[in-house]
């Protein structure tokens, strides 16, 4: 697996042709409706007070989200941003402060940042949580950000995210722990791996 | 074999040997091609640039760099300088920055790239842009 990064990360993150060119900076990352995948990325200039661009890059442009830059092939891959992003907006802004629930209800927490897969897959493979008091004990008025994979059979209504018990169950501290639980690793007293495998992409 | 950096500041002459057109300022490096495609000359009291296609350079020694007969001034590509430049791999991860390169000076062809980070290959060679030289993940 590839490096998992936020999505807030992928913020100011420069767009460099495979030619050598910068030709912008990540503005927001966009998400199809299921959570599952990239679907592309809206640009600002890259000047300090560049405004927002008119054009986004769409995920089948992207030849490899890095730890350093967003890489495309060429900028022929840009397309307008209304046709990226159509009248439904940024999904990241409508997935942060949703709620996250259980199948049976149970707050788990709002989402504090969507973790995604580095490389070239575009996949959306877990979540960053303020946990809710229940799920993670704490001290009083502090709520614990921790991670928590998408899993498989994530739904999304409106603005609330349902997630079944079993991938509640386990819970990462940081993007290493999240690594690990996704790769079907647990730590001691838990359970079998987690499925991440959404399907292939779009 | 010679080095960008002992081509840097070498006098640029005509094909005598003797008549000085100016300095080399820079070579522009087609990174994709793997070739030395231009050296910017600096010349005249105000250090004005011009470029010259590698086709027209003669011969290169410690001595400077003597054009052939027929040089003329090409048309500037953009001054992207190899030395320096940041590395990003296609994957877009930062591998270092670029120390220098070694270049056949016959061909203008590039036999390595020294960087932070070691040694590159020309073949790992993809681009030369504004930000970086971008290279095959290895």
């Amino acid at each position: 697996m590839d490096e998992l990064m936020t999505a807030r990360s992928l913020t100011t993150r420069p767009v460099v042709t495979l030619g050598g060119d910068a030709i912008a900076h990540v503005r927001d990352t966009l998400f199809d409706a299921e959570a599952r995948w990239i679907t592309g990325f809206t640009l600002t200039g890259r000047r300090l007070l560049s405004g927002p661009l008119p054009h986004a890059l769409p995920w089948p442009s992207v030849h490899a989200l890095g730890h350093d830059a967003v890489m495309l092939r060429d900028a022929l891959g840009l397309i307008p941003e209304d046709a990226l992003t159509g009248h439904r907006g940024s999904l990241r802004a409508r997935v942060l402060g949703a709620r996250m629930l259980t199948e049976a209800g149970e707050a788990i927490g709002t989402v504090a940042d969507v973790v995604v897969e580095g490389g070239t897959s575009g996949r959306i493979v877990g979540f960053r949580i303020a946990a809710d008091q229940r799920l993670v004990p704490g001290r009083s008025g502090h709520r614990r950000r921790v991670y928590v994979a998408r899993g498989p059979s994530l739904t999304v209504a409106g603005r609330t995210l349902v997630l079944p018990e079993e991938t509640v169950r386990h819970l990462a501290d940081d993007l290493a722990g999240l690594t690990a639980l996704t790769r079907g690793v647990r730590g001691p007293g838990g359970g079998g791996g987690t499925d991440t495998g959404p399907g292939a992409p779009p | 074999m010679m080095l960008l950096t002992e081509v840097y500041g070498l006098p640029v002459t005509g094909p005598d040997g003797r008549t000085r057109l100016g300095t080399v300022a820079s070579l522009s490096v087609d990174a994709g091609a793997g070739t030395v495609r231009q050296v910017r000359v600096r010349r005249g009291p105000f250090r004005k640039e011009a470029a010259v296609s590698w086709d027209a350079v003669r011969s290169v020694g410690p001595d400077g760099v003597r054009l052939r007969a027929d040089a003329a001034a090409d048309a500037p590509r953009r001054p992207r300088d190899l030395l320096g430049s940041l590395v990003l791999t296609e994957a877009g991860r930062e591998r270092g920055r670029v120390l220098d390169a070694a270049v056949a000076p016959e061909t203008g062809r590039v036999l390595a790239v020294f960087t932070t980070r070691g040694e590159l290959p020309p073949a790992r060679l993809l681009g030369l842009g504004d930000h970086a030289l971008v290279v095959r993940s290895g």
